[in-house]
């Protein structure tokens, strides 16, 4: 009785071999890239959408009035040309936007997703970016209704905005996705749904969405109504996988099932193996601990957040815990790829760094205990992200606090879109987040912690740092503006609302069918618009 | 014709002698033993479960270390026997080297090398200035670069004016590595690169020298624990973790079980004996418990028992196990019970005048033990694998706590790299369970009546 069962499960077997192989070789490949995402773009309505997952999909099927290139510069989008003064900037679309349905962008298109995205209504995360506007900060609190906005089209063709006050970035600022438009008809058709689902979206971008599979699969296709076609080579994005498990997506690359890979530190040693020619880049993005000052929290009592500082080695932290090659430990809020006046930020405002000192820091652990009058030392929640560099950081932080200071940290190990919701809430003592900037500007990380803005998670306020924030909001000059995020820098270095762990770089590799992929730190990323693939 | 005696008209004696057993007589316990003994895989299987018992409970005793101790210098390490470290001092007030202004430059990176000792704690490169160049890249691999390719690991970028040297502290072990350093010109790579081979030495620094033996000085040389499975990857021995983990998985393994049997045989064996309505009304009972959903409930139960983030689950866990796994141990008793109740001898006992308890102590419950025993034997395992899963998807143990779904969790992050990280606990999850399901195997033929006195 034997055989006939070996006999069947051979056949079985090679069946599915030849299954597989006529699946691979089936597979289309000119023109088109396949990649894979961390994870489902939680919001694709670009007036709330606040993650880098979103913002990747988004740069990539929507175009507001610029776009940065490859060179990281800015240059025209939608708009054709643009006037700016220390009152305004007057934009001229270009007659050749279309949206996907052939119906031409038009300067009201700007006019109400501006509106929408100042709209309390909205609570848009976001809606502090557009404050350089006029009124836009009095519409968010309410004050004013949002028709006030100081943006307005003159005709379809051009759009007039006026500043609330001088601003030196805000041609940087167009380029970022709540500055995209939206169109009215279509967002009112969509009855709150608009963004939810590959249908309820307009795109105007190099590309549109085609599927989506919640949760599963993405796929990309060029946007035909788009006006620079010339840039555009792609015919397809494919993205079928989305998962979190970097061994997973080692896996897929090996097998040629996704051109792009980031690579952890736990697949480096691997790729090296495989002989992957590697590639290296500034993310732009840094990370730290944020400390809840939500009243009743621990996390409010500044010794406590010295102890934790001082308890701290980043250098430690970036070489054997995050473990990428160009990993920078962090020392401050503002990345040192930033550029300042002329030279890099930080290069022009040196930041010293504050080393491991555990004695010092069991002093300023005693000193909490004392004020707070605990007997022992407390328990805090820790809110962090499910990626395996998240629970690493988490256990060494956990270990660390603990030894040196007796701390018991509580990990709350969350997927992203909850740990959104939970920092939003203020459910945590400690969050472990990332920061990566919207525009090429130290302000971008600056105003983050300023007390208006609604990703000011622990609610820190500081009235010296609000005032300096709003100094070099004020202003186009550079050493004005510089100069106030230099002091602000300092105070919140000295009252630790965050702890910088450290600016994060990553390895990549793509695959040599592949060419034309720009990294950048700022605006979306990976960029595939300009990409190229051959068979 | 032979004469009769008057003897031959005596009694004859009793031939009860004859009917003797020349067995010994055997209760059923001692039989199922025998039985047992015989059974090379049940008998082996009971040796690995005892070992395990023993492995939990004597084994944070004769394996000293601690779960939950980081040594970072040492992360993702396989099996080792005590590595030899020497003791350096903190590195930390590095400053990079610049050329001289007046120093010749080459056309191509020359004379790269080593400063200083190469250890674990970093290794500085110093090169030679190329003519022109406004940066230098430098790669590192364990491997060998052929030209321009493999070359490993993208380091670092060096673009301050003039500087000459870099030091490496990225993860260093203790293997041979290359770097490559290559000279940019206009935001481009050479080919004009230098190379350099290094095998550094295993170093510790002072600091955490002296956590591991106080009185470390520089210079001296220290043993590191040994460690037999290798650690983790933040340098914590698996071993001992995999010690602290066989105490979660192996106690819920154990307790649930026996927790939701015990419910399970109160009710089916309620069920059974009492028969009619009551019986009616508990098996409709048992089969809408059946109909609920395990994860769902173990959610329930942890917002229940308010389980906040980061706290363990553990008890929800056991809790919810109980509460929906008895239905098929009380479905067992029950069937038993009522086949055992319509039992002649169950029957001629109640005639007798036996009252229920008496029944139930002498008759029913110790027949159907063989049968809960086997039960027993085969929950155990699954219970294990449950545990293992529900902490696998983190609704089970909280760091640092380990247990071995948990291990295996964050062992197969770096599956590929480092195997034994997922490995070794993944070996004692599949051990413990076989061994069960061997042992529950044996018992059930030992205990079945109907193979008595066969084989």
């Amino acid at each position: 009785m034997r055989r006939p069962v070996h006999a069947i499960l051979g056949t079985v077997l090679l069946a599915s071999v030849v299954l597989i192989q006529g699946g691979c070789t089936k597979r289309e490949t000119r023109d088109i890239l396949y990649i894979a995402m961390g994870a489902e773009p939680p919001e694709l309505n670009s007036t709330k959408a606040t993650d880098t997952e979103s913002g990747m999909v988004l740069g990539h099927v929507m175009e507001g009035l610029t776009r940065i290139n490859a060179a990281g510069m800015q240059v025209p989008g939608v708009a054709e040309s643009w006037k700016l003064t220390d009152q305004g900037a007057v934009f001229t679309l270009r007659p050749d936007a279309r949206w996907s349905d052939g119906r031409p962008v038009t300067a009201n298109d700007f006019v109400f997703a501006w509106r929408t995205a100042v709209d309390p209504k909205t609570a848009s995360e976001y809606a502090f970016i557009l404050f350089p506007i006029k009124n836009a900060e009095a519409i968010v609190q309410g004050r004013l209704p949002p028709t006030q906005l100081g943006v307005a089209a003159r005709d379809d063709r051009t759009l007039a905005v006026t500043f609330e006050k001088p601003c030196g970035y805000f041609l940087a600022l167009t380029s970022f996705q709540t500055y995209f438009p939206i169109r009215e008809d279509f967002y009112t058709a969509q009855q709150g749904r608009y963004g939810s689902d590959k249908e309820n979206l307009l795109y105007n971008g190099p590309f549109k969405l085609t599927q989506w599979i919640h949760g599963a699969a993405l796929r990309f296709e060029k946007n035909e109504q788009y006006w620079d076609q010339a840039r555009v080579k792609l015919k397809r994005i494919e993205v079928p996988y989305i998962t979190a498990d970097d061994s997973a997506r080692f896996n897929l690359f090996k097998d040629r099932k996704i051109d792009l890979l980031g690579l952890s530190k736990n697949s480096l040693d691997d790729a090296v193996r495989e002989g992957f020619r590697l590639k290296k880049f500034a993310e732009g993005s840094v990370w730290f601990l944020e400390y809840n000052f939500i009243s009743g929290r621990l996390t409010r009592n500044k010794n406590l957040r010295k102890a934790i500082q001082l308890s701290f080695d980043a250098e430690e932290f970036a070489n054997k815990v995050v473990g990428i090659p160009g990993t920078v430990p962090g020392i401050s809020l503002i990345p040192g790829w930033m550029q300042g006046k002329s030279a890099p930020f930080r290069s022009e405002y040196p930041v010293t760094a504050v080393g491991r000192d555990i004695e010092k820091a069991r002093a300023y652990m005693a000193a909490f205990m004392k004020e707070e009058g605990l007997g022992k030392a407390p328990s805090l929640v820790w809110l962090t992200g499910e990626s395996p560099l998240a629970a690493r950081e988490a256990e060494y932080f956990q270990n660390l606090l603990k030894t040196v200071l007796g701390i018991e940290l509580k990990i709350d190990k969350q997927i992203f879109k909850q740990r959104l919701a939970k920092m939003m809430a203020g459910e945590f003592d400690i969050v472990s987040a990332g920061w990566g900037p919207d525009y090429a500007d130290p302000m971008t990380f600056a105003d983050l912690f300023a007390s208006w803005n609604e990703n000011n998670r622990g609610k820190w306020k500081n009235a010296s740092y609000d005032a300096l924030i709003r100094k070099a909001q004020a202003t186009t000059k550079a050493a004005v503006r510089m100069d106030s995020m230099a002091a602000a820098e300092r105070i919140l270095l000295d009252e630790q609302p965050i702890l910088p762990t450290y600016e994060r770089s990553v390895i990549y590799t793509h695959s040599d069918r592949v060419s034309g992929i720009i990294r950048r730190s700022v605006g979306a990323d990976p960029d595939l618009s300009e990409a190229s693939a051959r068979e | 014709m032979n004469e009769l005696k008057p003897s031959d008209f005596e009694r004859a004696p009793s031939r009860q002698a004859l009917h003797r057993i020349s067995r010994p007589s055997l209760s059923y316990w001692q039989d199922a033993w025998l039985r047992l003994r015989r059974n090379r895989q049940a008998i082996f299987s009971l040796g690995i479960v005892m070992a395990l018992v023993f492995f939990t409970l004597a084994g944070p005793w004769l394996w000293r270390q601690d779960p939950s101790t980081q040594l970072l210098e040492e992360a993702s390490l396989g099996p080792t026997l005590g590595r030899k470290a020497v003791v350096v001092e903190e590195l930390d007030s590095w400053s990079p080297e610049f050329a001289d202004a007046r120093a010749t430059a080459w056309d191509r990176v020359q004379d790269l090398r080593v400063i200083g000792e190469p250890t674990t704690e970093g290794i500085t490169l110093q090169w030679g200035p190329v003519e022109g160049a406004e940066g230098y890249a430098i790669y590192r691999t364990d491997r060998k670069p052929r030209g321009l390719n493999r070359l490993g690991l993208p380091l670092a970028e060096v673009k301050k004016p003039g500087q000459l040297s870099f030091r490496d502290r990225m993860n260093v072990e203790p293997r041979s590595y290359t770097y490559t350093v290559l000279p940019i010109f206009k935001g481009l790579e050479a080919e004009v690169y230098g190379r350099v081979k290094v095998a550094p030495r295993i170093a510790l620094k002072l600091a955490a020298a002296q956590r591991l033996k106080a009185g470390a000085r520089v210079g001296d040389t220290i043993v590191l624990p040994a460690h037999p499975f290798g650690t983790d990857s933040l340098g914590r021995d698996l071993l001992s973790r995999i010690i602290a983990g066989a105490r979660i998985s192996l106690s819920i393994g154990l307790l649930a079980p026996l927790l939701y049997m015990l419910l399970g045989v109160l009710i089916g064996g309620f069920a059974g004996y009492s028969g009619g309505r009551i019986d009616l009304a508990i098996v409709r009972g048992i089969d809408l418990v059946v109909a609920l959903p395990f994860l769902l409930f173990m959610i329930l139960f942890r917002i229940a028992f308010g389980v906040g983030p980061g706290e363990s689950g553990v008890h929800a866990m056991v809790v919810a196990m109980v509460a929906l796994s008895w239905p098929s141990s009380a479905r067992l008793v029950r069937g038993q019970v009522m086949q055992l109740r319509e039992a002649e001898y169950v029957q001629a006992a109640r005639l007798l005048g036996a009252r229920t308890g008496y029944l139930l102590l002498r008759h029913l419950i110790p027949n159907t033990m063989g049968v809960i025993l086997v039960y027993l034997t085969f929950a155990i395992p699954s219970t294990i694998f449950t545990e293992a899963f529900l902490s696998f998807i983190g609704m089970g143990v909280v760091p640092p706590t380990p247990s071995w779904g948990s291990l295996c969790n964050d062992g197969i992050q770096s599956f590929l790299s480092h195997p034994h990280e997922f490995i070794f606990p993944a070996i004692f999850i599949s051990v413990t369970v076989l061994a069960f399901n061997l042992l529950g195997d044996g018992l059930r033929d030992a205990l079945d009546p109907k193979q008595r006195g066969s084989s």
